[in-house]
């Protein structure tokens, strides 16, 4: 997106009224102009996916509430002691997304928009309006929706219990937006890589500090999020006068917040992204030759990633987050089986869902060259595996600190559930970058390797599967039969080995190979 | 000469006597679902030859080109780089044939060293460093070497490329707007290397909008226009006023 102040700002100079309304007024045009390059079947499958997602959230918040043991069961008490952590998981969600990509995604991207004066206001909305398009967001907020449903809920006020958990999913996102742009804008400045990094590492270690001395509990407990979930209460007691006070205020912060967001918005587009130029005027010292070609083309390969911004800092965070949380949650070894497929997943979705844009224009001269396609292949296979599972491995070993000793059938499973799921994911990406490419240039902190909308597809398929085979190998963990883990997920790697070596052949194809570099090289 | 005759008077394929072409393309189709972007192009290029392919945007000339690099296959017709089918010797084709593509080009998070190691690992040279040196002087790219190329200006992109493909002394120079956004030093350095790809006996096939240029640094010029060839004709009489009356004809 501009960098410059554009028309849009100046006028928004003069009256913030019509700022605002000319930002909405950009935003659509925006949108139609995204919308548009659509064909019909994108377009079905997009209206399908939204009434998806409208009636999954209706029924998140509708269901629980409905459901055997809701408001009365024997684990209601144990929810509402831990509801304002989940509302405060959320906001922590929104902040991590944002900050690391930048302040969040681009409805255009910025080599698409520097031709139209966009203003950093309608940025800042279009950021806002792609924020639920993660599946980690619509995850959580419908895990918002339905514990508060479950908890509260009477069917006939649940509007009201549900009204306050909506504004607050919109307040949260909102401020995750101010706080990330505002340290997009201080990592833009002097020194600011520094100072963003030690102010990460100040937090980190409040952060263990916390956990170490016993205090989370208490610090939870003083949450401002309790008042949240106090007003949900209200609605389903009837509370209205209370209720009626709550939602006001969550209104009040959600619109200010969101209008608000612009201002540091502003700040940060007026500055250049210095980690950007830094990585891209370096000196990056030669290293000897590579003894063989696939050594050679996997070097090239790897520093497509650790030279790329957001795939540098979202690999970062993916690799360090879950672990944190695991490591302060004190989760068990049942449960650590879930975290190698989030982690995997989430690495996937920073670039290997379209795997050839490390290649980006650079994508035709590398075809040119005299290398089996196999090979070319099989270089974007082992860098793919090699940042999964290395990803995956810290989140293991954070979250193994403080889960106490394994025992064998525990160990196995979790061995397994990491191995599977990187292959799982490993197979998909692979079949979808090779199926679907998309030209990127993974250049910005705010790019992502397909469009929204695709990324939210990606994103729902890759999370049901490595969910389902986290759970899978939990399940497994708590049995006798570690031989019958490890058979299991021998065969379950197999297959996936299988649909790469298929995607493979595939690519052994000219006309294929042809259709996703000219893709790619835009 | 009228446009009329020079339409009339393709010739394709080398004269009886002539050394063997190069590049022999004949009946070339490339079709991308739809869309022809090729439609029976013929183009021959003997060793030394420089062949200048012009014509308006979208006429097939890239098409042609990665083709020839072997980056798209051809969807009819023959194509054959120093004998070898492009369809069944694929990796051979690739081997004699350097290749600077239209857009880009470059991978944008490696420096051009690492391009250029990448290149003469795959093809097996040995001993390429000096000619490296020389090939990033040739072309001044000596302070950018070790940076990554997302970070360079277009012409630095374009001359790099040029590098890249001219790198190997391939048998077959493919260089698609080679000239695009470059500086009158860069655009002399690319003149010099076609001009020593020729001197050593390869064909030399430019693709460019540049018509004095291509006259420059070819000695044939073949002109496209919706996919198929209309004219070939020597470069010299696309020179002057009077050839640039004869190319707008020719391009519309």
């Amino acid at each position: 997106m501009s960098t410059a102040l554009s028309s849009t700002e100046a006028r928004f100079g003069g009256s913030p009224l019509n700022g605002i309304r000319d930002a909405l007024e950009d935003l659509g045009a925006l949108l139609r102009f995204r919308s548009a390059a659509l064909d019909a079947k994108g377009r079905r499958r997009m209206r399908v996916a939204g009434l998806a997602v409208l009636l999954l959230t209706v029924a998140a918040a509708v269901v629980p509430a409905v459901s055997p043991g809701a408001q009365t069961g024997e684990d209601v008490g144990r929810l509402v002691a831990i509801m304002p952590s989940i509302y405060l998981g959320f906001l922590v969600l929104a902040v991590v997304s944002a900050a690391a990509s930048g302040g969040g995604r681009e409805i255009v991207p910025r080599e698409q928009a520097v031709a139209w004066p966009v203003s950093s206001m309608t940025d800042h909305f279009g950021a806002l309006l792609l924020a639920p398009l993660n599946i980690a967001w619509l995850l959580q907020a419908w895990t918002l929706l339905g514990t508060t449903a479950y908890v509260t809920g009477h069917p006939a006020t649940l509007w009201a219990t549900e009204l306050p958990v909506l504004l607050y999913l919109v307040l949260a996102t909102a401020l995750g937006a101010v706080v990330a742009w505002l340290l997009e804008w201080v990592r833009r400045g002097p020194r600011g890589v520094l100072v963003v990094r030690s102010l990460l590492g100040v937090l980190s270690a409040s952060l263990v500090a916390l956990v170490l001395t016993h205090h989370v509990t208490d610090v939870l407990d003083q949450s401002p999020t309790v008042w949240v979930f106090v007003t949900a209460l209200n609605g389903s007691v009837l509370s209205w006068g209370q209720w009626l006070v709550g939602s006001a205020v969550l209104l009040a912060l959600a619109v200010g917040l969101v209008l608000v967001g612009a201002l540091p918005a502003r700040l940060a587009a007026g500055r250049a992204p210095r980690e950007e130029h830094r990585l891209e005027s370096g000196i990056y010292e030669p290293r000897p030759d590579a003894l063989g070609d696939l050594r050679a083309l996997v070097r090239v390969d790897r520093v497509g990633i650790w030279r790329s911004l957001p795939l540098r800092r979202g690999l970062l965070v993916l690799a360090l987050m879950p672990g944190l949380i695991a490591f302060g949650g004190q989760l068990g070894w049942d449960r650590l089986t879930i975290l190698p497929g989030l982690v995997a997943s989430g690495a996937a979705l920073l670039f290997g869902v379209n795997t050839w844009c490390l290649d980006a224009r650079g994508a035709l001269w590398r075809e040119s060259l005299p290398v089996a396609p196999a090979l070319a292949f099989g270089s974007r296979v082992w860098v793919l595996t090699e940042v999964l599972l290395g990803a995956a491995l810290v989140t293991v070993l954070l979250s193994t600190l403080r889960a106490g000793i394994p025992s064998v059938p525990e160990l196995v499973a979790l061995f397994f559930a990491t191995l599977v799921v990187a292959a799982q994911v490993v197979s998909a990406s692979m079949r979808w970058s090779v199926r679907r490419p998309f030209s990127v240039d993974m250049r910005s902190a705010r790019a992502t390797p397909a469009p929204p909308v695709v990324m939210v597809g990606y994103s729902t398929r890759l999370a049901l599967g490595t969910t389902f085979v986290g759970l899978m190998f939990s399940g497994l963990g708590e049995t006798d039969q570690w031989h019958l883990t490890a058979l299991i997920g021998l065969l379950m790697v197999l297959v996936s080995g299988y649909r790469v070596a298929r995607t493979a052949s595939r690519w052994e194809d000219p006309a294929t190979r042809a259709r996703v570099v000219v893709t790619v090289a835009g | 000469m009228h446009p009329d005759s020079l339409t009339s008077a393709v010739a394709i394929g080398p004269l009886p006597g002539t050394p063997p072409a190069v590049v022999d393309i004949r009946g070339l189709h490339v079709r991308f679902g739809s869309v022809d972007a090729v439609r029976g192009i013929d183009v021959s290029a003997r060793a030394g030859e420089g062949t200048a392919l012009l014509g308006r945007n979208g006429a097939g000339k890239s098409t042609t080109m990665r083709v020839l690099a072997g980056v798209v296959p051809p969807t009819e017709g023959v194509v054959l780089v120093a004998g070898l089918d492009v369809r069944r010797d694929l990796l051979a084709v690739k081997r004699l044939v350097g290749y600077c593509p239209d857009v880009g080009g470059l991978v944008p998070r490696a420096t051009p060293w690492e391009h250029l190691q990448l290149s003469a690992r795959l093809r097996r040279m040995s001993n390429w460093e000096q000619r490296a040196r020389d090939l990033i002087e040739r072309f001044e790219l000596g302070d950018a070497a070790h940076r990554v190329t997302s970070g360079f200006s277009h012409g630095m992109g374009r001359r790099l490329s040029v590098a890249l493909a001219a790198f190997h002394e391939p048998e077959v120079l493919l260089l698609d707007e080679p000239f695009d956004g470059v500086d009158p030093l860069g655009v002399s350095a690319t003149l010099d290397v076609i001009g020593e790809a020729r001197a050593r006996g390869a064909a030399v096939l430019v693709s460019t909008h540049l018509r004095e240029l291509a006259i420059q640094a070819c000695s044939t010029a073949l002109v496209l226009r919706g996919g198929s060839a209309v004219a070939r004709l020597d470069a010299h009489e696309l020179a002057g006023e009077e050839g640039a009356d004869v190319y707008r004809a020719l391009l519309d």
